[in-house]
């Protein structure tokens, strides 16, 4: 372990990678600030530049970008009340309110410093979780896999939000059915490719990533006339303005240590991820309050904002847990590193550890570097940073729209790509019009291939019996976390309405 | 039973679940292929029949009140439309004449349709960032972009 931490380290110390961190932390915070345009986006718009880099390089580079974008989600919260992404939605609930009472540049250095004790404290409990998980990894067969990927996919559906399940899952089934597109994996058998070449070697992850997220979410920033406000806010930063006083720092130190544990362990969920561990270390802090602050909850309170800064940041440190030592994404973010790292001619999973502890340990310590770098380097630049959102929107959104093109036809020379994007583009506006969640797709789209593979091999194996589902306990015990997990909101519902129900006879 | 916004998109799915399912059918199997437990068409079928049941529960139940609509206006889904026939016909342009000059006309015309009308912005911000990266590209990281056909004649 300590000679791949080694590794590691040098890798991401590496001055290259290390400016990789540099870079990734400032476009992704100014990509996290536009609102609409989240960590998801934020990563698949740095894809096209990853493919020039070396892996360790490359997934150094989105991490500091997803970092980044977090962190700007969070300044675009406070400063203009506008979420970058819905993980830093529960930010704006005490941030902007302090923003409004001339604490702008305070609420900024809480959500820095909240954000960076949350990270660092997720960095080291990865440091000492994601090997000890590796290693047991290593035993998974293809039945385990196949029981974790339906664990993953069925999870983003059920932490989709009330009402919100069933399209969860419609759209992860319509990322499988999109993945099936091309010649099979296993036979070469051409499959919904209606003659067409380009589609042979089906649909490009890339292109999928791009026209879902980051195009289909400029056009609808667009078509919904949103701009960004110049609020007054932006104004009054000054660096002298983000200092914090001792008592200050005593008064959120327990919150930030408590949201960040909870954070990383929400973030470690598959399909939680970073909105639901910041929603829920919001609300435990607002119950474990006395009465006096619990009132400030809503108003401007320092707890209020420390809380879900410090868990959204560990959960995303959480999320690469899976993702790291499974090779199952945790969440729409991870997802798309997947496919990149998939790109590079490396499986995430058990064997990373193994065969490329370079990448795996450099992510991890690279990870740090980030928080570090979003401290000392990003936040006293944001007053200057936060300037670049004066840009307007006439300028800024077709360079966002032509950035997303050109990153994919640099990839594969190929007009009939811009051509797919176009057509993806405007059935993602229609689904997004209907209210389909978007993360889930891309979840099933990147996992469809392995979950065929693997589930091809436990059936050829159990000679096409269902058997290989309850023959070994943990693949058992994976499926009824499955079911566990599809069942659980639907109780909860129910136990909630009943609740309801008998209170009004109590009384 | 009203058409709500869920229903409808059951709808859609439904259709595309019974479209997608007709079309498993058409997969190529080798021989003998279907008698072996897991084949090309397999995934396809049961995606096929997951997705069906999916969208009958969608369209047989109550939907969500959580369901809100999105206040878009028309001349924006115009400029929405305007943008992606842009991108369109950038790609049936880009062979035809180059990097630079294409995408120097896709931001002109993009900005333009955004709401940019001086003639000097609508230039600097385009064509000077246009060459800049093809320059970057071509010269600086060796990337190789073909040439304009227009230009080889």
């Amino acid at each position: 372990m300590l000679e791949g931490m080694f590794s590691g380290l040098s890798t991401a110390l590496m001055p290259f990678n290390l400016l990789m961190v540099v870079v990734g932390c400032f476009a992704g915070t100014f990509i996290g600030m536009l609102p609409g345009l989240g960590p998801i986006s934020a990563v698949a718009l740095m894809i096209p530049i990853t493919y020039t880099l070396d892996p360790s390089s490359g997934i150094i580079l989105m991490a500091g970008v997803y970092y980044g974008a977090v962190f700007g989600g969070s300044t675009s919260s406070i400063l203009i009340n506008a979420p970058g992404c819905a993980s830093t939605l529960v930010t704006t609930f005490d941030g902007y309110p302090m923003a409004q009472k001339n604490q702008a540049g305070k609420a900024l250095a809480l959500a820095a410093w909240s954000s960076f004790s949350g990270g660092t404290i997720g960095a080291i409990i990865l440091i000492f979780t994601a090997p000890a998980l590796a290693s047991v990894s290593l035993s998974f067969q293809s039945a385990d896999y196949f029981a974790l990927m339906l664990l993953g996919l069925t999870s983003v559906a059920a932490f989709s939000g009330p009402g919100q399940m069933v399209k969860a899952m419609v759209m992860t089934v319509f990322g499988l059915m999109i993945a099936t597109v091309g010649n099979d994996i296993i036979t070469g058998a051409p499959r919904y490719t209606f003659g067409v070449l380009d589609l042979v070697d089906g649909v490009s992850f890339l292109l999928l990533a791009m026209a879902t997220f980051a195009l289909a979410e400029v056009m609808m920033t667009i078509m919904r006339g949103q701009t960004l406000g110049s609020d007054q806010s932006m104004e009054k930063v000054t660096r002298s303005s983000m200092k914090l006083s001792l008592s200050e720092v005593k008064e959120v130190a327990p919150t930030v240590a408590r949201s960040s544990v909870f954070g990383f362990i929400v973030g470690v969920l598959p399909g939680a991820g970073a909105t639901i561990a910041s929603f829920l270390a919001y609300g435990i802090e607002r119950n474990l309050a006395p009465e006096r602050l619990k009132k400030m909850f809503g108003k401007g309170a320092l707890r209020g904002l420390a809380a879900p800064e410090s868990a959204n940041n560990a959960a995303s440190t959480g999320s690469f847990v899976p993702l790291l030592t499974l090779g199952i994404p945790g969440s729409g973010t991870t997802a798309i590193m997947l496919g990149a790292l998939i790109a590079y001619g490396i499986q995430p999973g058990p064997r990373l550890y193994v065969d490329h502890p370079d990448v795996f340990w450099s992510v991890i310590i690279s990870m740090y570097f980030g928080n570090l770098v979003l401290l000392v380097l990003n936040l006293p630049l944001i007053p200057y940073i936060s300037r670049l959102l004066a840009i307007p929107p006439r300028i800024l959104n077709p360079l966002i729209i032509f950035f997303s093109i050109i990153g994919v036809y640099l990839v594969s020379f190929n007009t009939f790509d811009i051509q797919m994007m176009v057509v993806i583009t405007l059935i993602a506006l229609g689904l997004k019009l209907l209210d389909f969640p978007m993360a889930p797709m891309l979840l099933g789209f990147i996992l469809g291939g392995m979950l065929e593979k693997n589930l091809s091999r436990a059936l050829v194996v159990s000679d096409g019996s269902f058997d290989f589902l309850w023959q070994r306990p943990l693949t058992l015990g994976i499926m009824c976390a499955t079911v566990v997990i599809l069942i659980l909101p639907k109780l909860l519902g129910w136990v909630r309405l009943r609740r309801g129900n008998l209170m009004p006879a109590a009384d | 039973m009203t058409m709500t916004k869920d229903r409808f998109g059951g709808l859609l799915f439904l259709l595309l679940c019974l479209t997608y399912g007709y079309y498993a059918g058409d997969i190529p199997m080798l021989p003998r292929d279907e008698f072996e437990p897991f084949n090309a068409q397999t995934m396809p079928n049961w995606l096929a029949g997951l997705g069906i049941f999916l969208s009958l529960l969608m369209i047989f139940s109550k939907g969500s009140s959580s369901v809100k609509n999105e206040p878009l206006l028309a001349a924006n889904v115009g400029i929405m439309l305007g943008l992606l026939s842009f991108t369109f016909l950038l790609s049936l342009a880009l062979p035809w004449f180059g990097f630079p000059v294409t995408t120097s006309l896709f931001l002109i015309a993009s900005y333009r349709l955004l709401g940019e009308r001086r003639p000097k912005m609508l230039l600097l911000s385009s064509v000077p960032f246009a060459l800049a990266l093809w320059l970057l590209l071509t010269q600086v990281l060796e990337v190789y972009i073909a040439p304009a056909r227009l230009a080889l004649w």
